[in-house]
Formats: C-alpha cells, sequence, structure tokens
C-alpha cells in the first residue's frame, strides 16, 4: 500500500496508520450505484477501501445526472456498475473494484454478499432494503442503510443483534412509493458522506450514531436513539 | 392528560422547538397523538399515515395506548429514495 497517498488522512488522531492499514484489508458491498452508491463508492476508492464491489442493473439515464458522481453525459446509456467500476480503478488503481451489472434478487443476494465485512445501501427501494435486512441479520454482516428524499436523508448502522435492524424503524412505510422521488441534487452527496462515515467507524470497531436524520434545506441534524424492538419479526425473540 | 412529545427532523421546524405538549385522553393510542400532532401542525398531514413514531425509546405501533410519564417521540417518515 502506497501510504503517502493518504499520509493526510493518516494524520487524523482519530484514524492513524492503524485505520488506514485497517481499510485496506477491508471488503464492502455497495448495493446500488445510483445518487448515494456513486458517491459512496467516489469516497470509499478515495479514502483506501481495499475492496469494493457495486451491484447495479440500471443503466445511466439523464436524470441521474443531477445527484450522482462520476458520471458524464456521455455515459448515458451504459452501465452504472461497469462505469463506476472503470472510474474507481482510475482513481485508485490499488482498489480491488468490480462493478456487477446485475439485478438484486431474494435468490442471488447471498451469494453477492457473503464476505462482505459491510454491506452499503445505495438502493432506491424499501423492498431491497428488506431484502438486505434480512440477508444482513441471517448471516451477521453488518449493513448501513442510507435513504433520500426531497431535502431529508436519513442514514443508520445496522449491527445485528446489537441495534435496531431497519424493520425495527419502518413498519409503518409501504413497499414503494407512487410516482418519481424527488431529490434535491447535493443531497446524496451529503448523505453519502455521512454513510460512508458511520461506515468506516464501523470498520474500525468503533460506536454508532444512531438513527441521523439531516434536513439539507433546514440545515436541521438530528441524532435519534432508538432501542431494538424485542417484537420485531426480523431482529426480536422470535 | 397533557403529554410531552419531542420532535425530530422538519417537525422541529413547523412546531419551532424539539419538544411541544399535547393533550389527549387517558386510554388514547399513539394514532391519537399523531392525529393532535397534525391538527395542530396541518403541514405534517401528508405524514399522516407513516410517521415514525417512538415510545419509550423504541419504534411503537400507531395502536399503542399512551400511559402518563411515556416518552413519545414523531419523526419523519422513513425515506427511501436513493
Ligand atoms: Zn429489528
Amino acid at each position: 500500500m502506497n501510504l503517502e497517498r493518504y499520509r493526510r488522512q493518516i494524520l487524523v488522531k482519530e484514524f492513524g496508520q492503524r485505520g488506514q492499514e485497517t481499510l485496506s484489508k477491508k471488503n464492502i458491498v455497495i448495493i446500488g450505484g445510483g445518487g448515494l452508491g456513486s458517491n459512496s463508492a467516489n469516497i470509499f476508492v478515495r479514502m483506501g477501501i481495499g475492496t469494493i464491489d457495486i451491484i447495479d442493473k440500471d443503466t445511466i439515464d439523464i436524470t441521474n445526472l443531477h445527484r450522482t458522481s462520476l458520471f458524464t453525459q456521455e455515459d448515458v446509456g451504459k452501465s452504472k456498475a461497469l462505469i463506476l467500476e472503470e472510474r474507481l480503478h482510475a482513481i485508485n488503481p490499488e482498489a480491488h473494484i468490480r462493478g456487477i451489472n446485475q439485478k438484486i434478487t431474494k435468490e442471488n443476494i447471498e451469494s453477492f454478499v457473503k464476505n462482505a465485512d459491510v454491506i452499503v445501501d445505495g438502493t432506491d427501494s424499501v423492498s431491497l432494503r428488506h431484502l438486505i435486512n434480512n440477508v444482513s441479520l441471517h448471516y451477521n454482516i453488518p449493513w448501513v442503510y442510507a435513504g433520500v428524499y426531497e431535502t431529508v436523508g436519513m442514514i443508520m448502522g445496522v449491527l445485528p443483534q446489537k441495534t435496531p435492524c431497519f424493520q425495527c424503524i419502518s413498519q409503518n412505510i409501504p413497499e414503494s412509493i407512487p410516482g418519481e422521488i424527488p431529490v434535491l441534487g447535493s443531497l446524496p452527496a451529503t448523505i453519502a458522506s455521512i454513510q460512508c462515515n458511520e461506515t468506516i467507524k464501523l470498520l474500525l470497531g468503533k460506536p454508532l450514531a444512531g438513527l441521523i436524520i439531516y434536513d439539507v434545506w433546514d440545515q436541521c441534524f438530528d441524532v435519534m436513539n432508538i432501542k431494538r424492538n424485542p417484537d420485531c419479526p426480523v431482529c426480536g425473540k422470535k | 392528560m397533557i403529554i410531552t412529545v419531542l420532535v425530530f427532523g422538519r417537525y422541529k421546524d413547523f412546531a419551532g422547538k424539539d419538544q411541544i405538549n399535547l393533550d389527549i385522553s387517558i386510554g388514547n393510542t399513539l394514532r391519537d397523538v399523531v392525529d393532535a400532532f397534525v391538527k395542530v401542525y396541518p403541514a405534517a398531514e401528508k405524514d399522516k399515515s407513516r410517521m415514525m413514531v417512538t415510545k419509550n425509546k423504541m419504534y411503537a405501533s400507531y395502536d399503542a395506548i399512551v400511559s402518563n410519564g411515556d416518552e413519545i417521540t414523531l419523526s419523519p417518515p422513513v425515506v427511501s429514495g436513493g
């Protein structure tokens, strides 16, 4: 590993050379390469995560460009996962990057995430997040939820059987919201940055913040301390 | 009875503060708390069926009964865009 590249980061006392070396050995899987996933992938590869898989079946659409990172207008119509693989490799050739141009399903999710140290949420659907949540609990793999809507973002790291899971906080949420989800262009980058911080802390064994709610328009930042629900159908005692 | 409710996210802006008092009846549920909140702050109406509600730091169903001294929080619904 070329430590010079990370010199300014290693100077951060909470992080240090030990943090850098730890990240270089970690394997993360980002599910979804859109607004959140492209921004988090960009940050993770620069910070020095050793292995990054990005899974997304979609192609880049002109309507993605206002909130994504690394994509250009020339990429419209191309695979998000494969373009991200190419760009991330160019940013940091030391990292092992794999763009996987496939749709995540209940049947195949295990094969993609079973070796992950953490799963990073870059999806745009509630049902996919429930799928990630289930596999996380089943295989004891932590994951970091993030979502955006209009000017509001939420982030929560899930440590299986230790912290509340996604089901614990989302029982009233319908599986899908009709119509297109409105998103301010600056929001996913902001929320993905916070999601990356929580992910890095998780990888370094530091305590997580809880459910973070950030409205970037009003500059209203909250951290909610929620307990696990013992009756949760996913993480509760059966 | 008067209960104190902690509010998060944009509900703090609606209320202009981070905790509010609501008047509900004995035996009322969290649904009644949500209804009382929306009545005072109609801007939250669109979230009415999806709000994140906790009772004593735990996510709770709208059917849960509220007792005197419970710590109730109301937050905007979990967001799902990416
Ligand atoms: Zn749970």
